[in-house]
Parts: C-alpha cells; sequence; structure tokens
C-alpha cells in the first residue's frame, strides 16, 4: 500500500513508524485465530456504545420531567432516533455475549495462569463495570420497566447487613427513588463509568502487550506457526466487527424497542421484568425466601465474584489444556449449567405462549365498535373522561362485576355517566374478557 | 499500514506476503469503511433532523374584527402552544392588526426588519416606531426612515365568521427580501 504524503510528512516529525510496528507486528504464538476475536469484538462494541450513548445524550434529558419525553421524541420525532437507540440497546446484549464468550475463551485455554493473572482480574472488573453500565443505564428511560426494575434492584443492595441500608440511600440519593436517583445514575453511566472502564481497558491492554497473547495451550502448537498480528488476526476481528455490526444494525432496525408507561411511584403493582443477563439471577429469588433470602440477594453474588476475581489463585493447576484440567472444566462447566438452566427456566416462565381466545379480539373490536376510546385511556390512548383502562383486568378482576356493569353501568358505579351499550350476552361475554385481558402480565 | 511489512517482522515468518497480504489488507479497510458508512450516515442524520425540521404552522385566532378600528393600527395578543422539541410550551405572541374600510385587515408581523427588536405604534405621529436603532414605517408598513431594508413583514390571514386569524411567521431580519424562517 502506498503512504499518503500526510502520512510522510507526519511520520518525519513524529517517528510513526516504529509506533506502528509495535502496534501491528506483535507476534501472536500458534499464528492468528478466530478464537482471539472476542476481545476486540468487546472493545468494538464499547467503542458503539460510547458513541450512540453520546448522540442520544445529545436529546436525552435527566429529569423525571422529561426523561421519557425525550426518549420518546428520540424514537417518534428524530431522524435515525429509533435507529440510534437500538443499536445502543442490542449493543449493551451484544457486549455482555462478547464478554461472556471473551471470559469462556480465556478460562478454557487457561489464559489466566502466570503471568496473566493481573490480566483476568483487571478483566473481572471490567465485566462489572460493564453490569454497573447495565444496571445504571436501565434506568434512564424512565419508564415503568426502568423505574420498578431499579426499584428491586436498589431494595436488593438493601439488604446486605449493616451497610445495606445506607448504601442503597446512598445510591437512590435519599429516601425515594426520584430526581436525584435519576441525575445520580445518568453522571454515573455517562461520566463515572466510561473514566474507568476507558482506565482499566487501557490497563487491560498494556498488560497484554507486556505480557503477551496466551496463544495455545502448549509450547509445542504455539512454535507451530509465527504470524504478526497485522495483517491476517487484524482482517479476522475487522470481520467479526463488521459481522457484530450487521447483527445489531438488522436488530435495531427490525425489532423496536418500544418504551412502556411512563414511570409511575404511585402503581405499586407493576411487575418489572428484567434484561435477559439478570434473568437467572431473577430467577433464582424466587426459590430462595424467608431467612435465606440475602443467601441469594448478595451471599452467592459476593461469592461468585470473589471466585471468579481470585479464580488465578484458586486454581493453581500450571497446564493450560482444558483436557489436563478435569476440575477447573468441571466448576465452570457447573456454574454454566446453572446460569443457563436458570435462564431458560426464567424464559420459559415469561414467554411461555398464552393460548389466545378468540373473544378477545372480538371483544376488542367491539371496544372499538362503540367508541369507548371517546372516554377511555389504555396505554396513552384515548380522552382522559372515564377511568384509566390500562390495567383494569388486575385493578377489577372480576367478571361479574363487569357483566353488570356493562348492563347497567349505574347499578354497581352510582353516579357514573357512562351510557348503557345496547349489548347481547354474547357481545358481553367477549367485551369482558377483552375487559379483563388488559393487565399487566398476560 | 504501511509498506514496510511486505517485509515479515523478526519472528513472524508465517505473516502473510504479496498478494494474500493485500487481500487480507483490502478487507480489513472494507469492513472498517462498511462500519463507519453504517454509522456515519444515520448519526449525521440524527443530529441535523432538527435543523431540517420546518416549523408546523397553523392557523391561530388572534382576535374579534369587530374589536379592531378603521385605519388604527391594534396590537393583538394570543397564546399558543408552541412544541419546543420534546416539551410543549405556551407562548405568548403579539402583532399588529389594521382594518381596511374594505374589511380587509393587514396583519404585520411584530418584528422590525432591521435586526428584530419589537416595535410600537406612536398614534400621534402615526408611525410604527422601532426602540432600537429607529426605523420607522407608515401605517401601510412601508420604510419611512431609519436603517430597515424592507417594510414590514405581512403575515397570512383569515376571517372566518368575524375572528381574525393568522398563520405566525418569522423572517429573517437585515435583508432586502423577506426571507421565511
Amino acid at each position: 500500500m502506498k503512504q499518503g504524503p500526510v502520512y510522510t510528512w507526519l511520520d518525519r516529525r513524529l517517528n510513526l513508524k516504529s509506533v506502528e510496528r509495535t502496534l501491528l507486528d506483535e507476534p501472536i504464538p500458534g499464528g492468528a485465530s478466530w478464537i482471539y476475536v472476542f476481545g476486540s469484538a468487546t472493545l468494538f462494541l464499547f467503542l458503539l456504545q460510547a458513541v450512540t450513548g453520546m448522540f442520544l445524550a445529545v436529546y436525552y434529558a435527566p429529569t423525571p420531567d422529561h426523561a421519557y419525553d425525550s426518549i420518546q421524541f428520540i424514537e417518534e420525532q428524530v431522524t435515525f432516533g429509533a435507529f440510534v437507540r437500538g443499536l445502543h440497546h442490542w449493543g449493551a446484549s451484544g457486549m455482555v455475549i462478547a464478554i461472556g464468550l471473551h471470559m469462556l475463551q480465556a478460562f478454557l485455554y487457561g489464559a489466566y495462569k502466570p503471568p496473566r493473572e493481573v490480566m483476568w482480574m483487571v478483566g473481572v472488573v471490567l465485566f462489572l463495570i460493564v453490569m454497573a453500565f447495565a444496571f445504571t443505564g436501565y434506568l434512564l428511560p424512565w419508564d415503568q420497566t426502568a423505574y420498578w426494575a431499579t426499584q428491586i434492584g436498589l431494595n436488593m443492595v438493601g439488604t446486605v447487613p449493616l451497610v445495606g441500608e445506607f448504601l442503597m440511600k446512598v445510591m437512590r440519593g435519599g429516601e425515594l427513588l426520584g430526581a436525584l436517583t435519576l441525575s445520580r445514575f445518568f453522571a454515573v453511566h455517562v461520566l463515572f463509568l466510561p473514566a474507568i472502564l476507558l482506565t482499566l481497558i487501557a490497563a487491560h491492554l498494556f498488560i497484554l502487550r507486556r505480557v503477551g497473547p496466551a496463544g495455545p495451550w502448549t509450547d509445542e502448537r504455539a512454535a507451530l506457526s509465527r504470524e504478526t498480528f497485522y495483517p491476517r488476526q487484524v482482517y479476522m476481528d475487522a470481520v467479526v466487527m463488521l459481522a457484530v455490526f450487521a447483527i445489531l444494525s438488522s436488530l435495531a432496525l427490525l425489532l423496536p424497542f418500544p418504551l412502556t408507561d411512563k414511570a409511575n411511584p404511585s402503581d405499586t403493582s407493576f411487575v418489572p421484568v428484567p434484561e435477559w443477563y439478570f434473568l437467572f439471577y431473577y430467577e433464582l429469588l424466587k426459590y430462595v425466601h424467608g431467612p435465606l433470602e440475602p443467601l441469594a440477594t448478595w451471599v452467592l453474588p459476593m461469592v461468585v465474584i470473589l471466585g471468579l476475581f481470585l479464580w488465578p489463585f484458586i486454581d493453581r493447576n500450571p497446564v493450560r489444556n482444558p483436557i489436563k484440567r478435569p476440575v477447573a472444566l468441571v466448576s465452570g462447566l457447573l456454574f454454566l449449567l446453572v446460569v443457563f438452566a436458570l435462564l431458560g427456566l426464567s424464559l420459559k416462565n415469561l414467554y411461555a405462549v398464552p393460548r389466545v381466545d378468540p373473544a378477545l379480539a372480538r371483544g376488542h373490536a367491539l371496544f372499538a365498535q362503540f367508541g369507548c376510546v371517546g372516554c377511555h385511556r389504555i396505554h396513552g390512548e384515548g380522552a382522559a373522561i372515564g377511568p384509566d383502562l390500562s390495567y383494569v383486568g388486575d385493578t377489577r378482576p372480576e367478571r361479574a362485576w363487569h357483566v353488570k356493569h356493562f348492563r347497567d353501568p349505574q347499578s354497581v358505579s352510582p353516579g357514573s355517566f357512562m351510557p348503557k351499550f345496547p349489548l347481547d350476552d354474547k357481545q358481553l361475554n367477549d367485551l369482558t374478557s377483552y375487559i379483563l385481558s388488559l393487565k399487566r402480565t398476560p | 499500514m504501511s509498506e514496510h511489512s511486505e517485509i515479515p517482522a523478526e519472528g513472524g515468518d508465517h505473516t502473510p506476503v504479496g498478494s494474500r497480504r493485500r487481500f487480507f489488507c483490502w478487507v480489513t479497510r472494507v469492513a472498517a469503511g462498511l462500519v463507519g458508512l453504517g454509522l456515519a450516515i444515520p448519526l449525521a442524520g440524527y443530529v441535523i433532523s432538527p435543523a431540517l425540521k420546518r416549523r408546523a404552522q397553523s392557523w391561530v385566532e388572534v382576535g374579534q374584527l369587530d374589536t379592531l378600528q378603521e385605519g388604527e393600527p391594534t396590537q393583538l395578543d394570543y397564546v399558543t402552544i408552541a412544541r419546543d422539541g420534546y416539551m410543549e410550551a405556551k407562548t405568548q405572541k403579539a402583532v399588529w392588526a389594521v382594518k381596511h374600510p374594505d374589511g380587509a385587515v393587514t396583519v404585520f408581523a411584530p418584528l422590525c426588519t432591521h435586526l428584530g427588536c419589537g416595535y410600537h405604534w406612536d398614534a400621534t405621529d402615526r408611525r410604527f416606531k422601532c426602540p432600537c436603532h429607529g426605523s420607522v414605517y407608515d401605517v401601510t408598513g412601508e420604510v419611512v426612515a431609519g436603517p430597515a431594508p424592507r417594510a414590514l413583514d405581512r403575515l397570512p390571514t383569515k376571517i372566518e365568521a368575524g375572528r381574525l386569524l393568522v398563520m405566525y411567521k418569522e423572517f429573517k431580519s437585515g435583508q432586502k427580501l423577506p426571507v421565511e424562517l
């Protein structure tokens, strides 16, 4: 490749060639491989999160008054707004997956063993920082899911003995989940955490260059091929980055991620569902009750995190070949098995396909036909003259009441000015089925 | 990435050279270019979009026709709801209306065409006067004195059942011809 005159000019002054050599001619023991791409994929995803995050901040307002509206504005009014937010949303998931695969690779290849213990430990902290990003970012849209999921997360911090209560209040910025919580979560998400993350990424990469990549797990294999980082490993990394970008773009374009209703602190019956990467933990909490609860809320996570962090000192077997490390391999496998079993259970419970009752569709049609939205609002649509029906199936679940009410509203709700509608028995039942289906969880 | 790389570095005896090397380099560049474009285009649109959006214009009632005196400019105040990004703000606007003998009404935008100050009607001199730099207009809006480059800007009006409706607009100041903002 020819070098441009600008590069030559700069090179004469800054001596760039030697930097280029240092960066690109790093030897990869055993040669370039597709198995080494996860670290750069993670780095790429971080950069993508940083860029899309900066652009989201162009319109986002971190106050309870405006947060929800500003995100809705991004979704509906800003050109490519839904796409940029979609990239950021799916990018977060992508990052968790990429880190997971990166750690799995490092684990399988024994890349945490001497002299790379510190690189592994910094990596574990990086993983925790990413989880902190996920937790703080989740609140920012200020919709019902965001609000109640954060409420639960904070309450879990509160179960830590002695300091929990205080820690929770510090994180929340006082007694209430509100304006102060949102602004500190915002500041942490966009200023503090990025600063910490960048520093630790620099440390992680610095250590990588000081000790070199681990390469294959035996010296014989490492000696088979000697190759520099550029061009083949760079090419593999670039192809994977392009693939990751293509997947995220497709998800952002094809799977819109709408907001739920605006956060409503007085609506205590909302059942939030955490992001999929916290689901295994959410499922675990369902099985542990009473005095054992702190065990699940903080003892177990603490043990797992400390175990991960100190893993290079727990597993002292110097061999890196996974076949010769049955104990480490089995314990890793068990850990993954438990996590994925819990995730699977949780997904099964959450997304078990509900049988669709044809009466619901007929009832919905009646609701439209009689112009019920003229007075009633469902998820922000319709007038606010009569009661909001978004969750009427939760607030008033009795079928008989609704049937009676539709026949003669004043008979059960004296003083109501809702008119009587000419409905036959079948229509009455259909409409009632539809009304009862208006719940938080189907 | 540079020419130096035609010679594999020490310890890199399996590093690709020649056309194989050029292929990897080419793919890397294409991938980087695609990701770059895939981001640059949406992000540019994302930032630029508010600049390209025209203000939504609609007819607003500013007053009753019978409150206007023939040939006497009257300032009409009205409140409109303006969308300000994700917020809705109530803003107060004022326009100057002059009724003609034939019942038609001329409505002037409330800002001086020189630099956009608010002017007022001097009933004794029968002139619109701008306090900032001394521009003076007659009752038809034509410039009589001062630095104003053009006559007062006229707003579209319509009369419905005795009510005066106006489509509010703003114009660039300092131009010879009115340029709508």
